[in-house]
């Protein structure tokens, strides 16, 4: 091929890492942009090496050579590609013709890593060096590493002083074969049989690159010899952090172990006193702030938390635990995030339902609502009391909240407190209201909205509400509520008033969602005053 | 398209060398005419046939303890490590250094190729015997294994800077911790990558340097030491390049905890009492300590604390700390002890007059193998320094004394010996004899009857091996 040709797809090709460099930097793993940019970075390698079997880069400081032509040039400190190789001693990189897509890949992911942050312990060439590429040969020059020539001096100086040998060893030299062995010279066989590679095989597959478990359980035996040197702070610190990182890792399972493995200590009264109380620090340190807030922070970048593990995981939580749970619900934002932590809440606030009950003075309307939310799920008939206040909450949300939950706790306060917000200005309060009432089932209920009913004023209310009320009312599906619906809608009057015709066509619209076949020539009758809406309704609910 | 193509050719690479050891180890088993022999010889001769019309010549090819196919080296790993050792072994036997395919190749020319082979046993030379049985066969040529020995003086300054620069640098990073610096890793990560990438070139060689004892500051050499025969040792038994990193860097770290071990303890030149002893005992927890507060907690810290704690456990937990919940001691901690007492053993120390000679140091060994040592990591490790590690005096029964200079895969009793006294008692530098030579048609020229340590007689060992 032409040299001119032939640096022309060189500099494509630099061109494209330093654009897929960047891509790779933005983009996830399956972005069609990330994709179609290595995709295009490949084809120019094989471009190129449909006409030469290597291509064989010097680095220079700022410059790229190939055949000692410049194909790339920045004198730039900042994303200079030259520099980012030869600050690591890479003083030639050859690539192979058989270049993988996966090995381009892996080879743009090293480069694009941010080698500028001090947390990073590799450079480049350990990191060329871990993957072992098969096409990707490089060159380092290594000797800026090592200020070791004085030292290699001295080693070597240091051994030359060691008094070299005798002159002659002729004295000694019948001493030497006069002596043999006592070792018999068995012949050992060593060779490596196919089950010992096996056995290898087995071993390194089972190679957990992971420790965690046993790092664990080695900081329990440490836990365990403390007493010796009374460096307990040390290793609950060690314990802190390990569980920590596991955590930032998502590795609840091993969190959960550790739980369980302190608990047992806790339990056991053979535990020394001074270990149990560090066991127990331990424990709640796994239910506090900085964990639980890693959780969260877990949970919000979308990271896969394993269900199963974090239900066990909060299960094996105390009762302290609850108010860092409270904080991170206000932060989640993935619905699935929250309902897990509401989970969590449901399981430990019975363990301490007025730590809960102290967050219903929380500032923030989401927080109540979900707090109620949490009561209603534990569902304690002594929390209604505490349910009053925010029933006047200034966010509606809330009080409907409120509505619901104290229409799934039930009892005589529960319905009084609904019963009053019958009266409220908002319909929908009054809405959520009935719905509540309809779902305690409660006589006291079933009683009140009769009453309400049959009082005077109900002929003032809206037909949509009215329509509530008897749609409250057909939840109890019983003797009473047919009877009083019945009479209803068989009332015989001089002249019908067109709140009567609500009434009739309310009681026909409940009597159709109780569903009782003894009513069908009943609604027959009737069927004129019933609307077309109506009429659709509970014929559906008669149909097979 | 020929992009996808080669990364076929290079799984059929390995294939055809795992056939040619197939069918060279079941013939030796069995006999040419057995049918497992024919079937793996018919496969064979198909894949390679398939090869050529892409490739057009074929190249197999042993370059110190790899095999390269068409200039490609073959990965080392587990589930074709027998073959390719078998393989390596039974070329370096022949000294057949390279066969060349040039073209299509028929079944019978590979039975003639088998029939030299099992005969070449019996031959003087036997790389000659082949390749004069083979010289009609015009599609496979065989090339004789290269000395190495010529360019063995650069290599050696090579692997001796490396060496150097390894202990150097792990000297400086000790002291970093023993003043509470927190340390970067980097250096020496990139240290460690030098260090194993000489111990695919020139394992022997690096293995001969630290058999040399001499120097005061046994800690840092022995950190260097105990990490480089733990990633040889690993890189034998077919780990990555990801392992080998963390192995070479966690077993630098396994005696960090002796830096609180007080000097006088430590250097005292006498049996330790029971309370000094007690002291030392608590070096592996002071290792994880120190471990865990030069560093944050990252996969690697805790491998590296793991090790520290564990590495003098022995794997019947007869060692210490003695621990209540007895599991399995990890992988590398059962390597890394292995390394440590060996290395431990034949070095200087302040309370012994004459370190123990290597061979004497693995025999000791072998002896724990199975209770106290993992027997099969032991037995890749004895492979890999040889029953008369480099290094070892040895007086031979031509009344000379030799220094066992590099390892004979094939024939772990019979090293390569660079003689240094001749029969008079004369001091001399060399040659190089190998102990397979054999005189005439039965015994061997030399057979070593027994070993000593060179400090015995003041023999400086640095001399030879540096
Ligand atoms: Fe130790
Ligand atoms: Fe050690």
């Amino acid at each position: 091929m032409e040299i001119h040709n032939e640096l022309i797809l060189i500099k494509n090709i630099i061109q494209g890492m330093q654009k897929a460099k960047k891509i790779v930097q933005i983009y996830p793993k399956n972005n069609p942009v990330y994709i179609k940019t290595l995709k295009d970075l490949s084809d120019q390698f094989n471009e190129f090496f449909q006409h030469s079997n290597l291509l064989q880069l010097h680095i220079a400081k700022n410059d790229i050579l190939y055949d000692s032509e410049s194909v790339y040039h920045d004198p730039e400190k900042h994303d200079n590609l030259a520099l980012l190789f030869f600050k690591d001693g890479l003083r030639e990189l050859t690539f192979k013709k058989g270049l993988t897509c996966k090995e381009t890949e892996d080879f743009i992911k090293i480069i694009a890593l941010d080698f500028e942050r001090d947390i990073v312990e590799e450079d480049i060439v350990i990191l060329f060096w871990e993957k072992d590429f098969d096409n990707i040969q490089y060159v380092v020059e290594n000797s800026f590493l090592s200020e070791a020539d004085d030292f290699e001096k001295e080693a070597l100086n240091e051994l030359q002083q060691e008094a070299s040998g005798p002159d002659t060893l002729k004295e000694v030299y019948d001493e030497i074969f006069s002596e043999e062995d006592d070792d018999e010279k068995q012949e050992v066989i060593l060779d490596i049989t196919d089950k010992d590679l096996r056995l290898l095989l087995e071993e390194l597959n089972n190679y957990a690159l992971d420790k965690t478990e046993k790092y664990f359980n080695m900081l329990f035996e440490l836990l365990s010899e403390a007493g010796k040197d009374h460096d307990y702070q040390d290793i609950i610190n060690y314990f802190m952090a390990a569980i920590s990182f596991s955590v930032k890792n998502g590795n609840l399972g091993a969190v959960t172990d550790v739980q369980e493995k302190l608990k047992q200590m806790i339990d056991d009264e053979r535990t020394d006193e001074e270990i149990r109380k560090c066991a127990a620090k331990l424990l709640s340190f796994t239910g506090g702030y900085s964990i639980i807030e890693l959780i969260g922070n877990m949970l919000n970048s979308g990271q896969e938390i394993e269900e199963k593990a974090f239900k066990r995981f909060f299960s094996l939580l105390e009762k302290d635990a609850i108010l860092p749970f409270i904080k991170i619900l206000g932060e989640l934002k993935a619905m699935q995030a929250r309902r897990l932590v509401i989970e969590a809440l449901v399981y430990l606030g019975q363990k301490d339902i007025s730590s809960i009950y102290s967050k219903l003075n929380d500032s923030k309307w989401y927080v109540v609502r979900n707090i109620v939310y949490i009561l209603r799920k534990i569902g304690d008939i002594k929390t209604v009391p505490y349910l009053l206040k925010p029933l006047g909450h200034e966010d509606i949300r809330v009080r409907k909240e409120v509505i619901g939950t104290l229409g799934k706790l039930g009892g005589d306060k529960a319905v009084a407190a609904l019963l009053e917000c019958l009266k409220d200005p908002d319909m929908q309060v009054r809405k959520a209201a009935l719905s509540a009432l309809g779902n305690t089932g409660s006589a006291a209920a079933k009683k009140i909205i009769m009453e309400q009913i049959s009082g005077r004023p109900f002929k003032e209310k809206s037909f949509d509400e009215k329509k509530l009320y008897f749609e409250a009312l057909s939840r109890w599906k019983d003797e009473d509520v047919y009877a009083f619906l019945v009479k209803i809608l068989a009332k015989k009057s001089f002249f019908i008033t067109s709140k009567d015709y609500d009434n009739k066509a309310c009681a026909a619209y409940g009597l159709g969602l109780i569903g009782r076949k003894e009513a069908v020539p009943l609604l027959n009758e009737y069927r004129e005053i019933s609307n077309k809406l109506l009429r659709n309704l509970h014929m559906l609910r008669f149909r097979g | 398209m020929a992009y996808s193509m080669d990364i076929e050719n290079a799984g059929k690479a390995v294939e055809i060398i795992n056939q040619l050891a197939i069918f060279l180890r079941t013939a030796r088993i069995h006999n040419i005419s057995n049918s497992a022999v024919i079937a793996a010889t018919d496969k064979f001769v198909d894949l390679v046939n398939e090869l050529i019309d892409l490739e057009h010549t074929i190249v197999i090819e042993i370059r110190g303890e790899y095999l390269y196919f068409n200039a490609n080296r073959i990965r080392y790993c587990p589930e074709h490590l027998l073959n390719l050792d078998y393989l390596i072994r039974e070329f370096k036997k022949i000294e057949i250094g390279t066969i060349i395919i040039h073209s299509k190749i028929s079944p019978e020319h590979i039975r003639i190729f088998i029939e030299l082979f099992l005969k070449s046993d019996q031959s003087e030379a036997p790389f000659e015997y082949m390749r004069k049985g083979m010289s009609g066969i015009f599609c496979i040529e065989l090339k004789k294994i290269q000395d190495i020995s010529e360019d063995n003086f650069d290599r050696k300054k090579i692997a001796r800077k490396t060496y150097f620069n390894a202990v150097s640098s792990y000297k400086d990073m000790f002291q970093k911790v023993r003043s509470d610096e927190k340390i970067n890793l980097k250096k020496a990560k990139r240290i460690i990558t030098s260090v194993i990438g000489q111990i695919i070139e020139q394992e022997q060689i690096l293995l001969g340097i630290t058999t040399i004892k001499d120097y005061d500051e046994y800690t840092y050499y022995h950190s260097a030491n105990v990490s480089i025969l733990s990633v040889a040792l690993g890189r034998r038994m077919g780990m990555n390049h990801k392992m080998l990193i963390d192995l070479g860097m966690v077993s630098l770290f396994h005696d960090l905890g002796k830096i609180k071990i007080p000097y006088e303890v430590l250097n005292k030149p006498a049996k330790l009492s029971e309370s000094e002893w007690s002291i030392v005992k608590n070096h592996p927890k002071w290792g994880v300590k120190s471990i865990l507060k030069m560093r944050s907690l990252d996969p690697l810290t805790m491998n590296a604390a793991l090790v520290a704690f564990e590495h003098h456990m022995n794997i019947d937990h007869s060692g210490y700390p003695q621990i209540k919940h007895r599991g399995e001691l990890d992988l590398f901690s059962r390597i890394v002890s292995i390394a440590d007492q060996y290395d431990a053993m034949i070095s200087k120390r302040v309370y012994t007059k004459y370190p123990m000679s290597p061979d004497k140091a693995l025999r000791e060994l072998m002896e724990k193998s199975g209770d106290k040592l993992d027997s099969l990591i032991l037995k890749f490790f004895v492979n890999m320094v040889g029953l008369y590690p480099i290094g070892t005096l040895v007086v031979l029964n031509s009344r000379e004394l030799g220094l066992v200079y590099e390892n004979n895969q094939e024939a772990l009793h019979r090293p390569r010996i660079m003689i240094i006294s001749d029969n008079n008692g004369n001091w001399i530098s060399g040659p190089v004899v190998d102990l397979k030579e054999k005189n005439g048609n039965s015994g061997y020229l030399r057979t070593i009857i027994k070993t000593m340590h060179p400090k015995q007689y003041n023999i400086n060992l640095a001399e030879y091996f540096l």
